[in-house]
């Protein structure tokens, strides 16, 4: 008996002596950096906080197809994020770095932003079903019933699921969130580095019933997805992926996948864009193993955001096609992305990909290299498309008129 | 008559090219808002007291950054909480772009030889430059930390290695993990002795 409490004893001693020996984790984003990359200066780009003002950006160099028209929704939401659309028009936007929830309210011909939830813990995913504004903070998710009767005082919210960060991971702990057609919340967890094991919970699309709090793990080998939906003829879920950084300006690209159902793994962090093993991860392994990508979406571009339009308003060819917003490439020495492009399909195959809003990427070699960044996208009741640039806290309207 | 035309054309363009420069914001306002900030930061950007920073020349997203932190109470500050208190993001944009457009002044600390030898290795060793720059001059959200008042960099890496210091990516609070109080020691001398 006392040599097991003795040993217990040891081992409580052990642990904490253990945890002081690896003095200096790099950031998320430089974890994995191999030596050949040492001198390299890439580094992540941070939006405005403070947002900047419309009438001080280029918006005139913004380019969209013929008979398209882009133009500002709304400003003046710092580091604006995720998008989700209430019953009532009520245009919800989220923060990732920030700690705010914003509501742009129409009403008259007048827009309105308001702040309406703050002090959360990286509020990243939002989506709106059936009169409640469900919020995925970086450890939890809270539903917020009857929201656009009070804008002004949302209260706190029901916890539907909740100790969602048990490691506390340093990166890619922001969530996107959406609401499936089975009526689950579908969110992300993200890797916590850029090249690592994952944990069972991490690197995966996972799913909680709002009415159970149970969760399940849809998708596993997804390094971090922060942009999904439902393709409304197959019923699969389509989501974007980033790939991981620091092979090269080329490589690996990052994905547009297709979970055709539960339980499907996309490779990381031993197969990346469906036909490459990762030097270190992947030795021994095939990629046969996992689930290769719908479309190669190009070397660190970044794609957040993604929806299928539905719109009344676009051209007939443009029903069913997938828009994603491009956030933009930092881990490669020539920038490219920070744009939305338009994806037609069939079914759940990808016929053509082009670019539908491009010219926030100035020059491809400065250092930023762009005047804005976009995130997520909306599809308005109008058929209007909007979406969201947190660079400098702007949302955008994409309209479409024959004339 | 035609000289005349000619000269007010050239003072349109000249007129059109300032305030291209001034793009982002409005630093005329941001100057009439910062007199309150001359008290402790120096009447031209450049502190004299070695706890308080510099903000001449600092790249104006930092400062914008910093000041939002302190609004929003990620950074706190007996002194900068309520100066922060109630400035909009456009008073923040403003007087981020007037002391960006202020010069920095050459450093008055005096680094040490070792310290001036020692100093570029530890930058490199642990990272600084990849961040702040080659020349550590900073750049976007990042701040300049070339000629920096020195107790001011000694607090906030300190801050940073025991994570009480807010940091907006966790960039910098990892970074700080590895330094011992003598890299700090040394990091401090030879940033603060350090021109632009």
């Amino acid at each position: 008996m006392r040599n097991v409490v003795a040993a217990a004893v040891a081992a409580a001693f052990a642990i904490p002596a253990f945890a002081q020996a690896p003095a200096s984790p790099p950031p998320a984003w430089h974890q994995g950096k191999p030596p050949a990359q040492s001198e390299s200066t890439l580094h992540p780009f941070a939006p405005h906080m403070t947002g900047r003002s419309a009438k001080d950006l280029p918006l005139d160099t913004l380019k969209v197809p013929a008979g398209f028209k882009v133009e500002v929704y709304a400003e003046g939401i710092p580091e604006a994020r995720s998008l989700a659309l209430g019953d009532k028009g009520t245009v919800f936007v989220s923060n990732r770095i920030a700690k705010n929830v914003y509501a742009i309210v129409s009403s008259g011909g007048k827009r309105e932003v308001k702040q309406i939830l703050k002090g959360l813990n990286s509020p990243n995913g939002l989506t709106f079903s059936k009169g409640t504004l469900y919020v995925a903070e970086r450890d939890k998710i809270t539903a917020y019933e009857g929201i656009e009767g009070k804008l002004d005082n949302p209260g706190e919210g029901k916890v539907v699921a909740e100790n969602l960060d048990p490691d506390k991971q340093p990166g890619h702990f922001w969530k996107y969130l959406a609401m499936g057609p089975d009526g689950k919340l579908y969110f992300n967890h993200g890797s916590p580095q850029n090249i690592t094991m994952p944990t069972y919970i991490q690197a995966a699309i996972l799913r909680v019933d709002p009415k159970t709090g149970v969760v399940e793990n849809f998708a596993q080998g997804v390094r971090n997805s922060v942009g999904f939906d439902w393709n409304p003829k197959t019923k699969h879920l389509w989501f974007t992926e980033h790939g991981r950084d620091w092979l090269g300006d080329d490589s690996p690209s990052d994905e547009l996948n297709v979970a055709t159902r539960a339980g499907q793994h996309f490779g990381f962090p031993y197969c990346h864009q469906g036909d490459t093993l990762d030097p270190e991860y992947g030795k021994q392994r095939s990629c046969k193993e996992f689930t290769p990508p719908a479309l190669k979406l190009g070397g660190h571009v970044a794609p957040l955001g993604m929806k299928f339009y539905n719109g009344k308003m676009f051209p007939a060819e443009y029903q069913g096609n997938i828009l994603i917003a491009r956030h933009g490439s930092w881990n490669r020495t020539v920038k490219q992305g920070y744009d939305v492009m338009r994806v037609v399909v069939d079914g759940d195959k990808v016929v053509k990909q082009e670019p539908f809003v491009t010219g926030f990427l100035q020059n491809d070699r400065a250092d930023p290299p762009m005047w804005g960044r976009p995130v997520d996208l909306l599809v308005m009741k109008d058929g209007s498309v909007l979406f969201s640039d947190d660079y400098n806290g702007i949302v955008y309207r994409v309209s479409y008129s024959r004339k | 008559m035609t000289r005349i035309a000619r000269s007010a054309a050239a003072a349109t363009v000249a007129l059109c090219l300032f305030s291209g420069a001034a793009l982002a914001a409005d630093a005329e306002a941001g100057k009439a808002k910062a007199a309150v900030c001359a008290a402790c930061h120096g009447n031209d950007g450049n502190s004299t007291d070695p706890a308080v920073p510099t903000l001449a020349g600092q790249p104006a997203q930092a400062i914008a950054t910093q000041l939002f932190q302190f609004r929003e109470g990620n950074r706190q500050n007996p002194q900068m909480t309520p100066m922060a208190a109630n400035l909009s993001n456009a008073d923040m944009n403003n007087i981020a772009e007037y002391f960006s457009g202020l010069k920095a002044a050459p450093p008055k600390h005096q680094t040490s030889a070792a310290n001036a030898e020692l100093g570029p290795q530890l930058t490199k060793k642990f990272n600084c430059t990849q961040c702040h720059g080659p020349k550590l001059l900073g750049q976007q959200h990042i701040p300049r930390i070339a000629g920096q008042q020195p107790e001011y960099l000694r607090a906030q890496l300190k801050g940073f290695k025991a994570s009480t210091r807010a940091d907006l990516d966790g960039n910098m609070t990892s970074a700080a993990q590895a330094l011992t109080d003598k890299d700090i020691d040394v990091l401090v001398d030879y940033l603060a002795g350090l021109g632009g």
